[in-house]
């Protein structure tokens, strides 16, 4: 099994703060990139079953129904998904009643909703083209016609002290997943230039820590993202996991028998040849191992002494013993039946954790 | 066939740093043609690595010259490159002992400095003909006639004669030449005489063991000889011996007045004593020649491996290196916060930076290296004198009765409107005026004493910027002397780190030790538990700085892409973590060790 990410990377404007990958438009998609997506979905050669499809961007909401329906078919085409979770991100002021009953007869059964904020001032600092109103309106129609649907949130905008009311506005909606980001300012962004406005430490870990006092009835399964229980994300778990995912789209990652690559990112190059890939990273067992404890410990389910036996045919403390040991007497990891989680701090202080894994 | 005495002339070539010994080498190396033009290249002399990148000599070298003269005959000129800079002085001493003759270059732009007086009275002191040389003249700031006074009225050496050259350009080669073979006297020893040759540098070859430069003063040498040193009554034979041409050309015979090298099985660098005379072993003399004054480190310091280096590899490194250097000291040491190591002495700051360098470099270590310290002399009240070369050595306060430091003596020549700032400067670095002498119209001579370990710290840099560059420096030792010191601790979560912790005049101990505090302050970073640096002199804490607790350090998106990113930039943070120290819980950079050396005296 594995998970089918497509990369739609098309916006109507550009936000400030974004370093995804992806190009201004106005209206549609063009059918020309549809074509390229499908043709590339249609190439892809190592046979897997997905299962899930999970639709990022850029702004997958700017697709017309059409090229939805074409794009879900080339992926049913090829990986033959017997029950998907289908998510599809959407951003406020795309929604629609009519168009979320497309999404939902092309076989969409997951909608993640970028609401960022319910403060007009901190949507605003983001540079977003909603506001509050129309995120609310979004919220509403999403979650008549959704079971599963999630909501996008960022904290540390300014001003920082917008952020329990976004929360409980949050918390009232009863979306079953919401995902909470701090905000950062990516250097090449235009927020880059403004790092200074950045709050502080103490702010940014008070604002963490809000978001789990104020969700309540979720669990924090996983660094940014809560979940009421059965919703958690299962394409995001194929990453926190590091499991197998095929990527399709302009700039696009895919992690398959031991490789992981990189999609072209330019459009035209994209266009002119889907699926080359610019990168192509053969991992060593080593790395492969690595990577998967520092993704393991970003959820709170952590990782069994058996689940990485199973996985890898090896003993974890062989493996890891000085390490984890390490970090249980730091307080960052805590040892549950044979299963090493993270602790509050081992949340907080996420990167600590990596640092004392990696060779 | 053995060139007669007068035939030869022994020189060597003395001035400041940087006025241009190396490049004159070259002139004449070239204009012999002991090197050829397809091999030679600028300091061709400077064969270290080090060398080469800093420009400077740090080792004396010895080059034979062939030099037919103007008046038909030809002579067979032995010349030795010195190094200019203070750290190396003994490196010129010796160097002078196996000569008649010295050339003393001057900047013709510079003028006479502090190490052109010093050097010039080493060779006077050693009844040396001194050939003044007015070097540069090419450079438009060049100012001939006031150097050639500058040299009559500082230095007190006859101008007149001064040959003017330009090693760069090649101007007046062959005038130096002419007054090498007609000013320097030529050797006078006897040939019918016991050998004995002066030994005045070794350097250790990995092929040929340990190869020693000496200047042969009576008798011969030849191959296959049973030779003696005379401090020790070691024998060997000799298994080769030459010249250098600069390279090593092998001959039959060294002659008395002669210079060459001799390699005769000796293992390490470390029995060969320089300023040893060796002799021969059946026919020995009766006395041994004037040798030399065992120069000692000046300057101590601590090194101690971290990231994966061990302490066996850093001992092998130092076996090796001390073959090629043995003016360093070396003994084990433990320090509690930083473990096994190696307290290490040295001839002043530069020769330090120079054995850590290539520590790290030619044997890929990496290493912490502490602030550097000089020798202290605590006298205690049982009457017994114990020798501190690290602060932690230091006795309790209780058991002290004084406590005695080096001294030197400085003298700085500066131009005259710098010479109040350079005043100050001496007078904060607790300097005892001596006296200020008026050498012409513009430049002034200022003799003070004070510490040594004033200038370990950052006198020189402070001179340069003080002076804007302008005022040089030349040192000697003068002796101990009681000083009001005190020891000052640091601590890390309360806990004293001895390689922290400093000897300090007391009258500035409270000031450094708030600089210090704060420096580390900034040099320590964030951990997951809060760090308390305080700066401490006994029980009685002068500060307390805190490194705030990380609190938050965790990535919010981690998806498809992001996985090995973001493992290699973890392996990346990793091996900047390699290159700090766990001292109890803490961690700490190695620039924190020095971190004593960027305490300037701004807030004094
Ligand atoms: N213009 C000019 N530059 C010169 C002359 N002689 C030497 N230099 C330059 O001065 C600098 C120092 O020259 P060196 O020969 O290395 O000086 P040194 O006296 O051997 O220096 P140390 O061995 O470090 O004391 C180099 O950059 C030379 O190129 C000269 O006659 N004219
Ligand atoms: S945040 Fe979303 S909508 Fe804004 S530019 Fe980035 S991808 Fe596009
Ligand atoms: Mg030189």
């Amino acid at each position: 099994m594995i998970g089918v990410y497509i990369h739609v990377p098309f916006c109507r404007t550009r936000c400030p703060y974004c370093d995804f990958n992806r190009v201004r438009i106005d209206g549609a998609p063009p059918d020309a990139f549809v074509d390229a997506l499908v043709r590339e979905i249609d190439a892809f050669d190592a046979c897997r079953e997905a299962e899930t499809v999970f639709m990022g961007g850029g702004t997958p909401s700017l697709l017309t129904p059409g090229q939805l329906e074409r794009i879900l078919e080339a992926v049913r085409r090829r990986f033959d998904p017997k029950a998907p979770e289908m998510t599809l991100e959407a951003n406020p002021d795309d929604v629609t009643g009519a168009l979320a009953d497309a999404w939902r007869a092309a076989g969409v059964n997951r909608v993640s909703l970028g609401v960022q904020s319910f403060d007009d001032t901190a949507l605003r600092y983001l540079g977003r083209r909603h506001d509050a109103e129309t995120a609310r309106r979004a919220c509403g129609i999403v979650a008549g016609r959704f079971a599963n649907w999630s909501m996008d949130l960022i904290n540390g905008a300014h001003p920082a002290s917008s952020w329990p009311a976004t929360l409980s506005e949050c918390a009232s909606f009863a979306a079953p997943h919401v995902s909470c980001y701090g905000l950062t300012y990516e250097p090449g962004t235009p927020f880059g230039e403004r790092a200074h406005e950045a709050i502080d430490d103490e702010t940014a870990l008070a604002c963490y820590r809000r978001s789990r006092e104020l969700l309540t009835g979720y669990e924090r399964y996983e660094v940014s993202n809560f979940a009421m229980p059965g919703f958690q994300c299962r394409h995001n778990l194929y990453y926190w996991r590091n499991l197998e995912y095929a990527g399709f789209g302009p700039g696009a990652f895919s992690f398959i028998d031991g490789v992981r690559s990189m999609n072209e990112t330019a459009l035209e190059a994209y266009l002119a040849r889907p699926g080359r890939k610019t990168e192509q990273l053969r991992l060593s067992e080593r790395e492969i191992r690595v990577e998967t404890l520092i993704q393991h410990f970003r959820l709170s389910e952590g990782l069994s002494r058996d689940a990485y036996a199973d996985r890898f045919g090896r003993d974890l403390d062989t493996d890891f013993g000085p390490g984890l040991r390490a970090l249980t007497q730091r307080g960052l990891l805590e040892e549950r039946d044979g299963r090493f989680v993270p602790t509050e701090s081992g949340f907080e202080l996420n990167n600590e954790i990596g640092l004392a894994l990696v060779d | 066939m053995a060139i007669p005495q007068q035939q030869i002339r022994n020189f060597s070539i003395i001035a400041h740093i940087d006025h241009g010994k190396s490049t004159l080498a070259d002139r004449l190396l070239q204009y012999t043609g002991a090197v050829d033009a397809r091999n030679m290249r600028e300091q061709t002399l400077d064969t270290m690595d080090l060398e080469r990148e800093r420009g400077i000599t740090i080792k004396s070298v010895a080059a034979r010259l062939d030099y037919r003269a103007r008046d038909g005959q030809d002579y067979v000129l032995n010349l030795i490159d010195t190094p200019g800079h203070v750290d190396f002085s003994y490196e010129v001493s010796r160097s002078l002992a196996a000569c008649e003759g010295a050339l003393l270059l001057v900047d013709a732009a510079q003028g006479v400095e502090a190490q052109t007086l010093a050097h010039a009275y080493r060779a006077i002191e050693q009844d040396l003909e001194i050939i003044p040389v007015i070097n540069k003249v090419d450079l438009p700031s060049a100012d001939v006639e006031s150097t050639r006074r500058q040299i009559e009225d500082v230095v007190g050496l006859d101008a007149s004669e001064a040959v003017l050259a330009s090693a760069k350009s090649g101007l007046g080669t062959q005038d130096v030449l002419e007054a090498i073979v007609k000013r320097v006297p030529p050797p006078r020893g006897d040939r019918a005489r016991p050998a004995r040759a002066l030994i005045f540098d070794a350097k250790y070859d990995p092929y040929r063991g340990v190869v020693t430069y000496v200047r042969v003063v009576d008798g011969r040498l030849q191959k296959d000889q049973r030779v003696m040193l005379m401090s020790n009554g070691e024998r060997y034979e000799i298994s080769e011996l030459g010249f250098m041409t600069p390279e090593i050309r092998p001959a039959e015979a060294l002659e008395a007045g002669e210079v060459g090298y001799l390699i005769c099985g000796i293992k390490t660098l470390a029995t060969v004593n320089i300023g040893d005379t060796v002799t021969d072993a059946l026919r020995p003399a009766e006395a041994p020649l004037p040798g030399y004054k065992e120069i000692l480190p000046v300057v101590f310091c601590g090194m101690y491996p971290a990231g994966t280096t061990d302490i066996q590899e850093l001992r092998d490194a130092l076996d090796k290196l001390h073959l090629n250097d043995a003016s360093f000291r070396y003994q084990a040491d433990n320090s509690d916060a930083l473990g096994l190591g190696f307290r290490l002495g040295f001839l002043g700051l530069l020769h330090m930076e120079i054995v850590q360098e290539r520590l790290e470099r030619e044997f890929d270590l990496t290493l912490v290296t502490t602030v550097p310290n000089v020798e202290y002399h605590a006298y205690l009240t049982d009457g017994q004198m114990k020798v501190v070369q690290s602060a932690s050595q230091m006795p309790e306060p209780a058991r002290i009765d004084r406590v005695e430091e080096p001294y030197i003596e400085v003298e700085i020549i500066t131009p005259t409107e710098y010479l109040s700032p350079v005043i100050e400067l001496c007078k904060k670095k607790r300097g005892l005026h001596v006296r200020v002498d008026y050498l012409d119209a513009r430049r002034c001579l200022a003799v003070y004493q004070m510490p040594l370990a004033e200038i370990v710290l950052d006198f020189y840099d402070k001179l340069k910027t003080y002076s804007r560059g302008y005022a040089s420096l030349e040192y000697h030792m003068i002796g101990y002397r009681e000083g009001d010191l005190v020891k000052l601790d640091i601590l890390l979560n309360g806990e004293p780190v001895d390689a922290l912790s400093t000897v300090v005049f007391r009258g500035s101990a409270e000031w450094v030790g708030r600089t210090l505090a704060s420096k580390l302050r900034k040099l320590i970073p964030r951990q997951q538990f809060e760090v308390a640096i305080q700066a401490a002199i006994g029980n009685r804490i002068l500060v307390r700085e805190t490194v705030k607790a990380l609190r938050k350090n965790v990535t919010a998106k981690c998806y498809g892409g992001d996985i090995t990113r973001k493992r290699k930039l973890l392996e990346k943070q990793k091996e900047g973590k390699r290159r700090m120290k766990q001292v109890g819980s803490v961690e700490v950079p190695q620039e924190a060790f020095m971190a004593l050396l960027q305490v300037g005296d701004e807030g004094r």
